[in-house]
């Protein structure tokens, strides 16, 4: 039998798969409206009940309707906490994936208008954050360099980047010996691959 | 637990036994029937997030015996049956059937009611339960050491075999939590003791 918050239910079940993936799925939307739409209907169900009272409904006196009141204002407040969680949660995966790194164009398909103004938005916060230390890259790897120089292959086009020993033009399928700090970011970006 | 968290929300939606205390006409529907009038003593199951206010909410009449709009019973996952299977071997009971989030459900409703003997026998499952765990999470951890490298070998692992499988099948959320956290710890431990061994 369908009930109130079922819906709900959904969408926080869609939330938890979230939260054990790596990408982002593609946005509820349908799922979304559809409980948008019954919080609606539930404000409106409760305004006409209340409309006869004019404000001066008295609980003890009319107990099944305040208890019907209660069954819909808990549906209502159940919705909203679902909603909340399903969108906080696609929050926090995008804003892990701008501290890894990832280039923002890549994930815009499976996001709202909504969303990615929100990750062009952190990621400039992010930036401005890192600009307070400008010798410490607070998004580089973890793991610390064992050679200071690596091979790597060029997997996408790049273009041209400036290093310390002069500019490197990275066309696609070409191989450079380059310092490994210079093009950390681009590795995680997926343009370059790391060669054993 | 907060109003955010996914887990407690799934929780929330967990289902115990209520009874009705009075006649509703609007609400029918709960109990499959619309536009008929809920019957004083209906027996319905009724999600947490729904039960817990309506029980805790009295029907704001000023005699003596102002009521709740329900009554609530133990869900059947804590039901004598399981309580007793609990006593005689915590380890034998595969929680995750009788509810996915079967502390959760536990706690909130030892919240709700007090009961003292379920709350000790709850207790004792999870201490007795937890050191199990924590053996799988090192035994699937220390498979590695011997093995070569790599995922293949560690995913091969993770059956730990027989009994450990069924056990490990039968975790509530929590627990798989549980299970993870010492699982990867034990990894994490080790990686970083080869990595200062090679130094």
């Amino acid at each position: 039998m369908p009930m109130y918050g079922d819906l709900g239910n959904k969408l926080v079940q869609h939330a938890k798969r979230t939260q054990n993936l790596t990408h982002l799925p593609p946005y509820q939307a349908e799922l979304v409206r559809s409980v948008a739409r019954e919080v609606r209907d539930l404000d409106k169900d409760v305004a006409s009940m209340l409309e006869p009272f004019q404000g001066s409904f008295d609980p003890s006196a009319h107990q099944a309707m305040a208890c019907t009141l209660l069954v819909n204002h808990l549906s209502m407040r159940r919705n909203k906490r679902c909603l909340l969680a399903y969108h906080r949660t696609r929050t926090d995966k995008l804003e892990e994936l701008v501290w890894s790194g990832y280039d923002v164009l890549d994930l815009s398909a499976q996001q709202t208008a909504g969303e990615e103004d929100y990750v062009r938005q952190y990621g400039d916060l992010l930036a401005a954050y890192k600009g307070q230390w400008t010798d410490i890259d607070l998004t580089g790897s973890l793991e610390p360099p064992r050679d200071l120089f690596i091979d790597v292959r060029v997997l996408k086009d790049a273009g041209e980047i400036q290093t310390e020993y002069g500019a490197i033009n990275l066309t696609k399928n070409s191989q450079f010996y380059v310092r490994q700090g210079d093009v950390e970011r681009l590795i995680a970006q997926g343009y370059l691959q790391k060669l054993a | 637990m907060s109003y955010y968290d996914i887990d407690s929300i799934l929780t929330d939606a967990e289902k115990i036994p209520c009874t009705f205390q009075l006649d509703i006409p609007d609400l029918g529907y709960l109990d499959n029937n619309p536009s008929h009038t809920l019957k004083s003593g209906t027996r319905i199951q009724l999600p947490l997030w729904l039960a817990e206010m309506l029980a805790i909410a009295n029907t704001g009449s000023l005699d003596e015996q102002a009521k709740s709009f329900v009554t609530f019973d133990l869900p059947s996952a804590l039901g004598n049956d399981v309580v007793q299977a609990l006593k005689a071997d915590p380890r034998a009971v595969p929680l995750r059937d009788q509810s996915p989030h079967f502390y959760g459900l536990a706690t909130h409703m030892m919240d709700l009611s007090e009961e003292q003997e379920l709350a000790a026998v709850l207790r004792k499952t999870f201490v007795t339960r937890a050191s199990e765990i924590a053996l799988h999470a090192r035994k699937v951890g220390g498979a590695n050491q011997h093995g070569a490298k790599g995922q293949a070998d560690e995913a091969s692992n993770l059956g730990v075999g027989g009994a450990g499988e069924e056990f490990l099948r039968g975790l509530d959320e929590w627990e798989r939590k549980l299970f993870r956290k010492a699982h990867d710890g034990t990894r994490a431990g080790k990686e970083w003791m080869d990595s200062v061994k090679k130094r």
